[in-house]
């Protein structure tokens, strides 16, 4: 994680010299020293190759999910009358860990049509505002879901 | 050719935006003006990245705008999760005949 701040402000300040590579590593230093109780911990480990291979997967089905779904926002906004019949939706997908509960719900928000509004932590229930019961619906049959199952029990060694 | 193809993907987040803003007005309650702006906050934000990749002089820049695009679609949605969460905390009302459908 140190190693990736740094990475990631010496991209942003665009220079490599010892002012900026200094201040970066203190900062990263500081940031990953205040954080790795609360937050660190909780992150995965290093992905190996299968987990890599299965992230790449992932995008790539998410990608798919949010063309097709602005494609049909668009058209329900221009077309339908009234535009919308919104549905909350509660959702139990059985994702375990923390990282993959936060990867679920903010892949959820960013697919147009479907927010995440609520994640309770004991029992991973998904609380989901959908704009129309049929969006709502095909999050049943999300295949990124499967997916995020599989990265998983990778990860758990299974 | 490079101009004009980046000038194609400005006008398509600018269109993306446009029904975006156009969902604002037509969507009856704030739950679903959410969904509105993530027309504009997905294809508006990524064709109008794709377009500055084009016209960008050096792959430093590129870089940039690629690590901004990234943040940018990890930061957006966060926002909108809270933004909804907290509606759902102070007892705003979704709109009439708003059903809930569980799994």
């Amino acid at each position: 994680m140190f190693g990736f701040l740094l990475i990631f402000w010496i991209v942003i300040s665009g220079k490599a010299d010892i002012q900026h590579v200094f201040v970066g590593a203190l900062l990263s230093l500081l940031i990953v020293l205040f954080w790795r109780e609360d937050l660190f911990s909780r992150l995965p480990g290093t992905p190996n190759i299968k987990e890599l291979l299965y992230l790449g997967h992932f995008i790539l089905l998410l990608v798919g999910y949010i063309i097709q779904a602005n494609i049909s926002l668009a058209k329900t906004l221009l077309f339908s009358d009234p535009p919308a019949k919104p549905v909350f939706m509660v959702l139990e997908p059985s994702v375990e860990s923390d990282w993959g509960r936060a990867l679920l719900a903010t892949c959820i928000t960013i697919t147009p049509g479907t927010v995440s509004v609520d994640v309770d932590p004991e029992t991973g229930r998904f609380i989901v505002h959908a704009l129309t019961e049929k969006t709502g619906i095909d999050l049943l049959h999300w295949r990124l879901i499967n997916v995020i199952h599989k990265i998983e029990a990778s990860a758990k060694g299974e | 050719m490079i101009k004009i193809i980046a000038n194609i993907c400005f006008i398509g987040s600018l269109t993306a935006f446009a029904v975006g803003t156009l969902g604002l007005y037509k969507l009856p309650d704030p739950y679903s003006r959410l969904h509105g702006m993530g027309i504009g906050d997905t294809l508006g934000v990524g064709f109008f990245g794709l377009g500055l990749l084009f016209l960008s002089p050096n792959w430093i820049i590129r870089i940039k705008i690629m690590v901004c695009l990234f943040l940018f679609w990890v930061i957006n949605p966060t926002m909108t999760h809270l933004i909804a969460k907290s509606g759902l905390i102070h007892g705003t009302k979704p709109t009439e005949g708003t059903k809930v459908i569980k799994e």
